[in-house]
């Protein structure tokens, strides 16, 4: 874990030692100046590639900026003999939306500094979450050095920590037995403690980015809300990874959306929605890896959603009750259980832990 | 926020105060006890300590023997207590024995080992295992040289963390030594000892009772002699563990369960015995619980025959 070596830490603490003592005006360079020496020091030479990209964000036209963004992440994912560089898939959604809204013109061309100091920030470029551009900027020139932001800090990456070495990591161990899995019990298990495991491992990666950076007094957007208190699967999209969540919604979904509206499905916007939902999740599995599982896995939550826009459009008001509401919960968390299954097996060994986990295979 | 930073870094620094003398007492506890001592779940990460803790404490209470090997040696499926290193400790009763098997272990990972404790035991069982090769990870648990790392393909650690692990582990000893608190206290990771315990830390079931030992005959052992002493027709590794008994005075004795290597056993013991050996225990498949693995009783005979040809040395 690279929050935990001593080169991180110890860049870490220059890079906060100079962040306050320059003026604010620079602090934007010397984020970008340390931003690069961490990424030189934990990617190597992946570090031309990034600054490559990033540079193209800033100078080249959209259209080819986006289409090289977009060809540069497939194609390092596409292949598996090669070592992914560092947080590629962060960076080049955090680059991608700097590409579209200086497009559509709601950012203005930002300097070259403040760019490298969004695209290196190394707190954030290891797992997220993932940034947008003009809140980090504002960030920065607000923050100030206070005890109080370097013990809630220090509070949250020690929960990070916690969750990842005590909870995630452990459980992490059972997950493990599942190359031995002989019953239907012993599936259920592993399935669950895999949820929790996803769940305590992924916060805490944020937890441990957000508290980083609360040192420094930048504030960067939450990741998780409780996704398994979720009562229904549009509510679990809002509360378990929200970057990505808001970032597909926005760059993905909504234009697929619109453009669909100016087809001849205008007058079917159940099929519309469900098609928007479908493309936009089979990014999204994608976007975790190029393989069956990871694709499947988003289709099927593509499926869910477009499932309950259906259910909700047929029953715009369900029940209010708490006993409604429980009932909501374990559904979902149910249903997004299951569907973890080809995220963490390859598909030959998933399909037969689903047989085992529903009775089919023994 | 302050006085809270002030105490907490206050703590930290009084609970420092507190390790050496924490430590010393956990691995004296765990290193030097009668406990039975095996690597829980058959886990690497109490491998570095334990290492440390044998080449900074050369000698122990007792006489030290170390057994290397695969699942084998290491007991799988029988409790710690029925292995073969433990049978032996307990029939032996003036040794201290530590059973440093680990599961899908190969003759590279067990030389290594050897190589990097044999000061600080007194005698060493290494299982002949057909694997020649070492696991990569050893070369960033253990000390081991330049040359046996390029030797066995190991990973090495970033020296420039290293570096910073080291200076940092001299002025906060909390961080340097968290490894071998972890493994004196649990025997293993924290999170291996959570994961293992998780049982009785949510249910509180108890560990069962120890498993009495049966006396059993004595295993036929078949100990090769001959005159040859042919060293060139041996496998490089063989002859690696041999030049090491040799050369540190040690004995190292070979157990060949799976009978792999009997024509090349006399050319071996004509060579390197009284400080190298190869013997060929001879295992009835009533003792064994599968092809490879013995029962609890076939571990008790081993080790009974173990000892036996250690009494006619």
């Amino acid at each position: 874990m690279i929050f935990t070596e001593l080169r991180f830490i110890v860049i870490f603490i220059l890079m906060a030692i100079t962040f306050f003592a320059v003026p604010r005006h620079r602090r934007a360079m010397t984020l970008a100046v340390w931003g690069i020496v961490f990424y030189a020091t934990f990617a190597g030479a992946w570090i031309g590639l990034v600054l490559v990209l990033t540079l193209l964000a800033l100078f080249a036209a959209a259209p080819i900026a986006g289409m090289v963004i977009v060809g540069v992440l497939i194609a390092v994912k596409a292949m598996p003999q090669i070592v992914v560089p560092l947080g590629i898939s962060y960076l080049a959604f955090e680059l991608l939306h700097v590409v579209i809204e200086r497009r559509r013109g709601k950012i203005a061309r930002p300097p070259l500094c403040d760019l490298l100091a969004f695209a290196f920030f190394a707190p954030a470029r290891i797992a997220g979450p993932i940034k947008r551009l003009p809140p980090f900027l504002a960030s920065i020139q607000e923050a100030e050095l206070s005890a109080e932001n370097i013990w809630r800090g220090l509070l949250r990456i020690l929960f990070g920590f916690a969750k990842k070495y005590l909870l995630a990591d452990v459980l992490a161990l059972t997950v493990a037995e599942s190359s031995y899995v002989s019953s239907m019990k012993h599936a259920w298990t592993i399935v669950l403690a895999f949820a929790l495991q996803l769940f305590f491992d992924f916060s805490a990666y944020s937890d441990i980015a957000i508290g980083f950076a609360r040192i420094l007094g930048i504030r960067l957007p939450e990741n998780f809300n409780w996704p398994y208190l979720a009562a229904n699967i549009r509510e679990f999209w809002e509360r378990w990874h929200i970057t990505l969540s808001h970032w597909v919604r926005d760059y993905i979904f909504t234009p697929a959306g619109r453009a669909l509206f100016r087809t001849r499905l205008r007058p079917y916007p159940a099929v519309i929605a469900t098609i928007s939902y479908l493309v936009t999740f089979a990014i999204v599995g994608a976007w975790h890896g190029l393989s069956a599982g990871f694709i499947l896995w988003g289709v099927y939550h593509g499926l869910l959603l477009a499932a309950y826009n259906v259910i909700r459009m047929k029953v715009p008001r369900l029940s209010d009750a708490p006993w409604y509401r429980a009932l909501a919960i374990a559904t979902t968390f149910l249903f997004v259980t299951i569907g973890w299954v080809p995220f963490f097996l390859p598909l030959d060994k998933a399909i037969h832990m689903w047989a085992l986990m529903f009775g089919a295979a023994r | 926020m302050k006085r809270r930073l002030v105490f907490v870094v206050a703590w930290l620094v009084i609970a420092d105060l507190f390790v050496p003398p924490v430590l010393q007492r956990a691995e004296h506890a765990r290193y030097e006890s009668g406990t039975a001592f095996r690597f829980d779940n058959s886990d690497l990460f109490a491998l570095g300590p334990m290492v440390r803790y044998l080449r900074e404490h050369p000698r122990g209470d007792r006489r030290r023997v170390l057994f290397l090997g695969n699942s084998v040696i290491f007991g799988y499926g029988i409790d710690a207590r029925d292995a073969i290193p433990a049978r032996y400790e307990k029939r032996a009763g003036n040794a201290r024995v530590f059973n440093a098997a680990i599961n899908g272990q190969e003759m590279g990972d067990s030389y290594l080992i050897a190589k990097s404790v044999i000061d600080s035991v007194d005698a060493l069982y290494v299982q002949l295992i057909a694997g020649q090769g070492a696991r990569p990870i050893l070369g960033k648990l253990i000390p081991v040289d330049d040359a046996d790392a390029q030797r066995f393909h190991l990973e090495r650690s970033n020296r420039v963390e290293a570096m910073l692990q080291s200076q940092l582990g001299r002025v906060w000893r909390l961080y340097g030594n968290s490894d071998r608190l972890q493994a004196a206290f649990f025997g293993t990771s924290t999170r291996q000892s959570l994961y293992l315990h998780k049982r009785e830390l949510l249910f509180g079931r108890h560990p069962q009772p120890e498993t009495p030992v049966h006396p059993q005959p004595p295993v036929p052992l078949f100990a090769p002699r001959s005159a040859s002493g042919d060293q060139a027709s041996l496998p490089p590794i063989l002859r690696d563990l041999g030049e090491l008994a040799v050369s540190h005075h040690k004995r190292i004795i070979l157990i060949d369960v799976q009978h792999l290597a009997p024509a090349a056993a006399a050319n071996f013991n004509a060579a390197y015995a009284p400080y190298a050996e190869i013997v060929i225990p001879e295992i009835p498949p009533a003792l064994q619980y599968d092809r490879l693995h013995f029962t609890p009783d076939g571990a008790d005979a081993v080790a009974a025959t173990l000892l036996a040809h250690e009494a006619a040395q």
